[in-house]
C-alpha cells in the first residue's frame, strides 16, 4: 500500500508505451477506477463477521491444543528413545552373562521337528549299540557263533556302517 | 506510520492467538476481502463462505508472515482461495455437463450465475464485470480492494509488470465501455 502511494502510474506506463498512448491508458485506468468507486460492493453482516470472529478464537485454541498434544506426545518419544539407549548401551560387559551351554543331544536331533523320526533313529542306535556289546563281550568270553571266523572283522563293517547312515544329522 | 506500527502489534497478538487482535484485523480487512469476492462471485453467501475461509486460514497461518505488505500477504491466499473454489466450480460443472448429456436436456446451465439464483438483486456493475474473463477480474478486484501497488500485484501473481498493466487497462477500458454502452 505504502508502496502504492508511491508509485506514479504514468511513469509506469510510460516505460511500457509512448507517451500519447501511455497518458490514453492512465485515462481509462483512471476512469474505470472511478466506476469500481461509484458502485461500491455490499458489505458483510454484522453477525456474519460477530460469527466469524468466534470461529477464528476456536480455530486458534484447536491448534493451540493440537500443538500441545504434539509436544508432548514428541517429549514422551524423546523420553523412551532415551531410556531405550541407556538400557542398550549402558550395559558393560560385567553384566552380560558368561555361562556357556553345551547339550548332551546331538544337535541335528535337538534342532529337528520330526520327533518320531528322531525317535526311531534313537531306538535303532540304542539295539545296535547293545547287540555289539553283546558280541564284544561274547568275544571277550572267547565265545564265537558258529560259522563265523572274522567276528571282530564284521563287528567292525557294522559300526563302520552305523557311523555312514549318519544317523546324528537327522 | 502509526498505522504500521498499529498494524504489526495487532498482528503480533493473532501470532500469540489474542482474541481482541483477531477482532481488529476482521474489523480492518473484512470489507475489503469480502468486496473482492462478492464481485468475482456475484453471490453474497457464497462470499460470507469464502471470507469466513479466508481468515480461518490467517489464523492457521500467520505464523508464516514474516513481514512485508500485510495486504499482499492477505490478498494472496484470499486470490488462492478463489482459485481453488473456481477449480471445484469447473469440477462441478463438468459433472453436471455429463450428467445433462445422459438425461439429455438443453444446455441452459452454461450461463454464468445471475441473481435469479440467489434471489439477489445484482448491480449493474456486476452484471458487467460478468462479462469479463476470470483472470482480468481477478487482477481488477485485487488492483481495487487491496491497495497494492503495480509492483507488488504482478509479484503476487507471478507476472511481469507490464503484463498485469496491460490486461488491467485492457479489462477496465472495456468495462467503461460496457458500463457507458
Amino acid at each position: 500500500m505504502k508502496d502504492r502511494e508511491s508509485e506514479s502510474l504514468g511513469e509506469l506506463l510510460r516505460r511500457f508505451m509512448d507517451a500519447p498512448a501511455a497518458t490514453a491508458a492512465e485515462e481509462d485506468i483512471r476512469a474505470g477506477e472511478q466506476i469500481l468507486n461509484a458502485w461500491p460492493a455490499p458489505v458483510p453482516c454484522d453477525r456474519a463477521l460477530d460469527e466469524l470472529k468466534l470461529r477464528m478464537i476456536a480455530t486458534a485454541r484447536r491448534r493451540r491444543r493440537s500443538l500441545r498434544l504434539l509436544r508432548g506426545s514428541l517429549a514422551t518419544a524423546a523420553a523412551v528413545v532415551v531410556v531405550a539407549l541407556v538400557g542398550l548401551l549402558g550395559r558393560g560387559p560385567a553384566d552380560r552373562p558368561g555361562v556357556a551351554f553345551a547339550s548332551i543331544i546331538p544337535t541335528a536331533v535337538w534342532e529337528s521337528d520330526d520327533i518320531g523320526a528322531d525317535d526311531f533313529d534313537l531306538a535303532y542306535f540304542t539295539s545296535e549299540v547293545q547287540r555289539i556289546e553283546a558280541q564284544m563281550q561274547a568275544l571277550e568270553e572267547g565265545e564265537t557263533e558258529v560259522g563265523v571266523d572274522n567276528a571282530a572283522v564284521e563287528i567292525e563293517m557294522e559300526l563302520m556302517q552305523i557311523v555312514e547312515t549318519e544317523f546324528w544329522k537327522g | 506510520m502509526g498505522r504500521r506500527v498499529e498494524l504489526a502489534r495487532i498482528i503480533d497478538g493473532c501470532k500469540s492467538g489474542d482474541a481482541d487482535s483477531f477482532a481488529q484485523v476482521v474489523d480492518m480487512y473484512a470489507s475489503r476481502c469480502y468486496g473482492y469476492f462478492y464481485r468475482l462471485t456475484g453471490d453474497r453467501d457464497l462470499s460470507d463462505e469464502l471470507l469466513s475461509e479466508l481468515f480461518v486460514k490467517l489464523v492457521e497461518k500467520i505464523g508464516s508472515y514474516k513481514g512485508g505488505a500485510f495486504e499482499s500477504w492477505l490478498f494472496k491466499i484470499a486470490s488462492n482461495i478463489f482459485h481453488d473454489h473456481l477449480r471445484g466450480k469447473q469440477r462441478r460443472k463438468k459433472l453436471l455437463d455429463a450428467r445433462r448429456a445422459e438425461l439429455e436436456l438443453e444446455p441452459d446451465l452454461n450461463e454464468p450465475r445471475r441473481s435469479d439464483d440467489s434471489g439477489e438483486k445484482l448491480d449493474r456493475l456486476q452484471t458487467h464485470l460478468s462479462r469479463l474473463d476470470a483472470d482480468t477480474r481477478d487482477l481488477i478486484m485485487l488492483r481495487f480492494y487491496s491497495e497494492l501497488s503495480f509492483k507488488e500485484i504482478a509479484e503476487l501473481r507471478s507476472e511481469p509488470i507490464g503484463t498485469a498493466l496491460s490486461k488491467l487497462h485492457r479489462g477496465l477500458k472495456k468495462l467503461r465501455e460496457l458500463m457507458e454502452g
